[in-house]
């Protein structure tokens, strides 16, 4: 069964429409016990950084999330829900992530000189790794991003993709069963419902 | 590379689909209308004179239903309890207006638990003789102040995005207000999407050409179709404005 996570303050109603599009039968998991027969999550992100690792840690899913990951259980994390998966995040100050994946997030504003922030728009993905997220998509394929904090300080052998926002931003990073995107799929049409489908037929 | 958005404008007074024209509902259309594929993202605005109407929240049921695209909601957010409602039905962003720049809490605290991504501030702009001034409240009230001014200091208490209006050209099909758009994108370094005047595929490129423009939002019908959108990419594309197939 998949689970998808509500904290309160994720967009999980534009997934519930996503998964519903692509057919998939899944359970909405709001507090650590909802978890119970969850062979796949699903952590979906419109928040920032600091309320949403608080949340998850009121209702324990923090430890449901580190606990799956050394299960091999595959994870699928969104945006926020991708950056809480690291080490550290400087939004709004300074929050720990989980720390599952190394890596910091820090500011666009100081990627590049008169950069605009936030990072909002359909960009493309260039794929370094092959994965099987991306299977039947096509390489440089756009996806929808909306986001002020980039992922610094990674492992490159973690990185999957990455897309181009004045400098290279890595978009999409694999630890094991562990995926993480910082873009939107259940806001990227076509190309984001297949990447889903991918995630629950094939990872 | 980012890829320059064409963003639909829909308007809704009562839950009825209405195009508007100097910030009035003009003409009624049916949402059977919309493409959904083609359009790179959606923005819902509720103009009625009682917001928060069943009637309007059907609607944005039914686009989060059925849109895979970004989805931004908008009309009469003043305070926490309003935004949440629209981000709990699945708005990605929500638009509100910029006479918050006088509720910086409220804007601070929206942020604070969305982050500031999340946030679009609507810049309704009216000319005067030399100069534009903020109009707040669908167009009725004049708050006196240059658009400059207010898209700073909306910019640093902290918004995601500037939707710049100029009411004169609503619903004109004369072109945006390039003026306006260059003199307040060149003030604060964040996305600027415009709205008001698109008549042709040349008003998109001409406002693209202006650097920074993020976005350029079409509000009438015959914009919306899915051979018309696919026809102003094409136009776009021909002219290299790096634009989503």
């Amino acid at each position: 069964m998949i689970g998808l996570v509500n904290i309160g303050i994720g967009n999980y109603n534009s997934l519930i429409s996503a998964l519903k599009k692509i057919n998939v039968t899944f359970k909405i998991c709001e507090v650590a016990n909802d978890f119970e027969n969850v062979d796949k999550i699903i952590i979906p992100g419109v928040g920032a950084f600091g309320e949403f690792i608080e949340k998850l840690k009121t209702r324990k899913i923090d430890k449901v999330i580190k606990d799956s990951f050394a299960k091999n259980i595959p994870i699928l994390g969104i945006c926020v829900g991708m950056q809480i998966m690291f080490s550290k995040s400087y939004e709004q100050g300074n929050h720990n992530g989980l720390d599952i994946i190394s890596g910091n997030f820090r500011s666009l504003n100081t990627l590049t000189k008169d950069i605009i922030v936030p990072h909002v728009g359909w960009n493309d993905c260039k794929i370094l790794k092959k994965t099987e997220l991306f299977y039947g998509i096509k390489n440089y394929s756009d996806f929808y991003f909306n986001h002020s904090y980039f992922l610094d300080k990674f492992e490159n052998q973690d990185l999957i993709a990455s897309t181009n926002y004045g400098k290279k931003i890595p978009s999409i990073l694999q630890k094991k069963k562990l995926y993480t995107v910082q873009f939107h799929p259940e806001k990227s049409q076509v190309n984001g419902l297949k990447l889903l489908k991918n995630f629950i037929e094939r990872c | 590379m980012l890829k320059k958005r064409i963003i639909t404008v829909l308007t809704f007074l009562d839950g009825t689909l209405f195009r508007t024209k100097n910030f009035k509902a003009d003409y009624r259309y049916t949402k059977n209308f919309i493409d959904l594929v083609k359009v790179d993202e959606i923005v819902l605005i509720d103009i009625s004179e009682n917001k928060f109407q069943k009637s309007f929240l059907d609607i944005v049921d039914y686009y989060v239903k059925n849109c895979f695209v970004p989805l931004s909601i908008g009309g009469g957010i003043s305070d926490m309890d309003k935004a949440n409602l629209f981000f709990d039905k699945g708005a990605d962003k929500i638009v509100v207006s910029s006479i918050l720049y006088k509720n910086q809490k409220l804007l601070e605290r929206i942020s604070k638990k969305y982050g500031r991504q999340s946030i679009i501030v609507g810049l309704d702009c009216k000319k005067k003789i030399n100069d534009y001034s903020v109009i707040c409240k669908s167009g009725t009230s004049n708050i006196n102040k240059s658009p400059i001014e207010i898209a700073k200091k909306i910019y640093n208490i902290g918004c995601g995005e500037i939707l710049i209006n100029n009411i004169d050209n609503d619903g004109s099909l004369l072109g945006y207000d390039l003026e306006l758009i260059k003199k307040i994108s060149s003030n604060v370094n964040c996305p600027i999407i415009a709205l008001g005047g698109a008549g042709n595929w040349q008003h998109l490129l001409d406002l693209f050409n202006i650097s920074n423009i993020s976005g350029a939002c079409t509000q009438n019908i015959f914009h919306f179709t899915d051979e018309s959108i696919n026809s102003a990419k094409k136009f776009l594309q021909s002219h290299k404005i790096a634009i989503r197939e």
